[in-house]
């Protein structure tokens, strides 16, 4: 069972003027000027918030005390004695993120900045679901382990291979959303909650790698970003004004579901350009003896996947390069249609197939190049990602970041000094451990029988 | 070759040979006369001064001088001297194998911000990212090592035994998987055998956790520790016990090669191929120094090493034959 060191007891200073409604509202903008800025000094904090010196004073009083903030570091002196600098306090607890893919995980924690400390990717295959949860349990278990002290988790923030609906306004899951065939039934968010003790969120794989490109990656200070990542599945995110775009229903980018014509063949942009069909392509290849280097590999590793492929056409085999080349120039065609619609100054392509070859940007590039318009290529750049998975714990970090920090969320629990006390939360759990309990107990006899 | 992990960002694993450099690779690198820094963690392991050869060897067909070799006796302190010293020395590239994940990462990113090619090996800071913080990060299979030290160990492992596990107190790429990767396969394989870990900071230290560890759970059956040089301290502090538990680690030293050969308690060895490891750094080095894309990640697959095979792996992995002693020893040669 989690338990949060630092979070009081009860509600603290009942009576006090402070814990006011007011208060509250006060608290959570000054800790979100200290979060979000600079680290500054208690006058510079009086003139951006324009609170005056007790409250400002009083209000510190009471972050640090909830370990929020800290007047550990000072500023430059100018003519007296060097000021104080109010910091926030990153390392009060972790973030716990993981990102689930067809054939991998990837778990790590972050700091509630929403830096990412520490990372694992492993190979992992998703048809079984209870397995699935087990592992991604195992490995938050690990990682909270192997830190110094084992610190306070304040949520738990998911990526995963499928849009996500939500319901509008809620601040965290309590049921696992079916983001692909069954997985409602999975019990993932459930598990975790109740493993955990800690809200659960959860988005699409490239919603959240949209998120860490921009804010890690070659995304930082984009104001129009179209992320592309090309696996199994082909999915966009789009950044405007700085901000993730997510649709009326959170299932924007879904561009996999375009039709795609090669040759005399019409399907969808995922069966003519995704990993599957990369695959299936060099099966066929090595099974004929149309690439010498693609046989070879069938005979020693009796297994080709998209990634064998990818690094044929990398090494020079030219079937292999004309495979992932086809790929990239359908994908190249819906980007640039894309790219017409949305004119963005930037747009990054990632995901496995991308990482491992440069042929596919290239195609994609040259497709994007010939068919737009002028104005919309004058300055474009078309980058491939450095971020590998990477961009979806850090985008799955900044999420959970934002959520704990919006200022509805975060008058519910600022005072209580942990989002693991926010009485939504806690209803939700009990309500959970409630469902549990029924299904444990199993049907009982009627009184009197 | 089969490569079980993945990269450090989720990467596959790309072939060393994909780096192979040709007759042309190799005369227009010696018309650049190229120079770079070597930084390592340490230089008192067999693994470590294999590797280097390989890293020298290599660099010095290519006509690239090496300037400097640092042994920074897993010191951060040492290593961020090392890195802004070797920096105002620009050489054309610097190859480090970084001694954390966490307080040396600054310092290697201005190694990048510098202007200076940056070849990792066996971990990256976190936060670093390929073709941006750093070229490529050269590594062994880590996670398939960790697999086959489980491998070989679970076979002297009795129904319902528990595991030992002597692991490695710093956020470090490839201890971590190595750890990850056995647990991993004895909850799968073995679900009958539960795992303890202790952890160490210091080489000298990891025989004192073991003895601690085994003291507190004395249902443990046998050891893995995370690399040889720590194996070293374990195995003394555990020879006098009874029994002695089998231990499994990582790398094919020359002291646990002998203790292998002689039956034990190294029951097995998950070999990491440091020689070709260095020579794929070098070839990676030089190709990016040509100008020309390099892969994210390079891994080379581990090799399954037990007493069967000893004498035969050590030739692989040190490129030489064991001592005229040692032979005697095994009985493979008769002494005059």
């Amino acid at each position: 069972m989690h338990t949060d060191k630092l979070a009081p007891n009860h509600q603290r200073g009942k009576g006090r003027p402070r814990n006011s409604e007011a208060a509250t509202a006060s608290l959570v903008a000054v800790l979100n000027h200290v979060r979000l800025g600079q680290p500054t000094t208690r006058q510079d904090l009086e003139r951006v918030s324009e609170y005056g010196r007790a409250i400002i004073a009083d209000r510190l009083a009471i972050l640090t005390e909830l370990g929020l903030v800290n007047e550990s570091g000072t500023g430059v002196a100018t003519g007296g004695r060097a000021p104080r600098l109010v910091q926030f306090t990153n390392d009060r607890a972790r973030l716990a993120v993981v990102t689930l893919d067809q054939s991998a995980i990837g778990v790590g924690l972050a700091d509630i900045s929403g830096k990412l400390l520490t990372e694992h990717h492993e190979a992992a295959n998703m048809i079984d679901q209870t397995k699935t949860v087990d592992r991604i349990h195992a490995l938050i278990n690990w990682l909270m382990t192997r830190q110094s002290e084992t610190p306070d988790l304040w949520g738990i923030s998911i990526s995963v291979p499928g849009a996500v609906l939500t319901k509008h306004n809620a601040a965290f899951l309590l049921e696992t959303p079916n983001f692909l065939p069954n997985w409602n039934k999975s019990g993932l968010v459930e598990a975790l909650m109740r493993r955990f003790d800690a809200p659960v969120w959860m988005n699409s794989n490239v919603q959240a790698m949209t998120m860490g490109e921009l804010h890690g990656g070659a995304g930082i200070d984009q104001q129009a970003m179209l992320f592309v990542k090309v696996g199994q599945r082909i999915g966009a995110g789009l950044v405007s004004n700085g901000q993730p775009y997510h649709g009326a229903s959170g299932a924007a980018g879904l561009i996999g579901q375009l039709p795609v014509t090669s040759g005399d063949t019409t399907g969808s942009l995922d069966a003519m350009a995704g990993a599957n069909m990369i695959k299936a392509r060099g099966v066929e290849a090595a099974q004929s003896g149309k690439s010498a280097y693609l046989a070879e590999i069938l005979v020693r590793k009796a297994e080709i996947t998209a990634i064998e492929v990818c690094q044929a056409a990398q090494m020079g085999d030219p079937v292999s390069t004309e495979i992932v080349a086809q790929s990239g120039r359908l994908i190249g065609g819906v980007v640039a249609t894309l790219a017409n619609m949305l004119n963005p100054q930037l747009i990054v392509i990632a995901g496995s197939i991308a990482q491992t070859n440069d042929i596919l940007l290239a195609s994609v590039r040259e497709a994007v190049y010939g068919a737009s318009h002028p104005l919309v290529t004058r300055d474009l750049r078309i980058l491939r990602s450095q971020m590998g998975n990477s961009a979806a714990l850090l985008g799955a970090a900044g999420i959970a970041v934002s959520t704990l920090f919006d200022p509805m969320f975060l008058k519910g629990w600022i005072l209580l000094g942990s989002p693991t006390r926010h009485p939504d939360f806690l209803y939700g759990l009990q309500t959970l451990s409630s469902i549990t309990q029924q299904s444990d107990d199993g049907p009982q006899a009627p009184p009197g029988s | 070759m089969t490569i079980f992990g993945l990269g450090p960002h989720g990467e596959s694993a790309s072939p060393p040979e994909r780096m192979t450099l040709l007759p042309q690779d190799i005369t227009a690198a010696r018309a650049k006369k190229l120079r770079v820094a070597i930084i390592m963690h340490t230089l008192e392991s067999d693994w470590a001064r294999l590797l280097v050869q390989g890293m020298v060897g290599t660099l010095g067909e290519c006509g690239a001088i090496v300037i400097d070799v640092v042994d920074c006796n897993f010191s951060s302190t040492a290593q961020i001297n090392a890195l802004d010293r070797l920096r105002r020395e620009s050489p054309d590239a610097i190859i480090s194998l970084p001694v954390n994940n966490t307080t040396v990462t600054e310092a290697h990113r201005a190694i990048s911000e510098a202007g200076i090619k940056l070849v990792l090996i066996d971990n990256v800071p976190t936060g670093m990212l390929p073709g941006k913080d750093y070229i490529s990060l050269v590594s062994a299979d880590n996670f398939g090592l960790g697999k086959i030290a489980a491998e070989l160990l679970s076979a002297h492992l009795p129904q319902g035994a528990a595991a030992g596990v002597l692991a490695y107190d710093a956020d470090f790429f490839a201890a971590n998987e190595r750890e990850i990767a056995f647990n991993r396969w004895m909850e799968v394989n073995r679900p009958d055998v539960t795992v303890k870990t202790a952890t160490f900071s210091t080489i000298d230290g990891a025989g004192h956790e073991a003895a601690q560890l085994m003291d507190d759970h004395s249902e443990i059956a046998g050891l893995f520790v995370v690399w040889d040089s720590p194996c070293i301290d374990v195995v003394r502090a555990v020879s006098k016990r009874n029994p002695i538990p089998p231990i499994t680690t990582v790398d094919l030293g020359q002291e646990v090669t002998e203790i292998l050969a002689k039956g034990g308690p190294v029951v097995g060895v998950a070999g990491q191929s440091p020689f070709q490891q260095g020579e794929a750094v070098a070839q990676t080095t030089i190709t990016t120094l040509l100008d020309r894309p390099c892969p994210d990640w390079l891994a080379l697959p581990g090799l399954i090493v037990s007493r069967s095979n000893v004498i035969d792996s050590y030739q692989t992995i040190w490129r030489k034959p064991v001592s005229r002693e040692f032979l005697i020893g095994l009985d493979l040669l008769q002494s005059k």
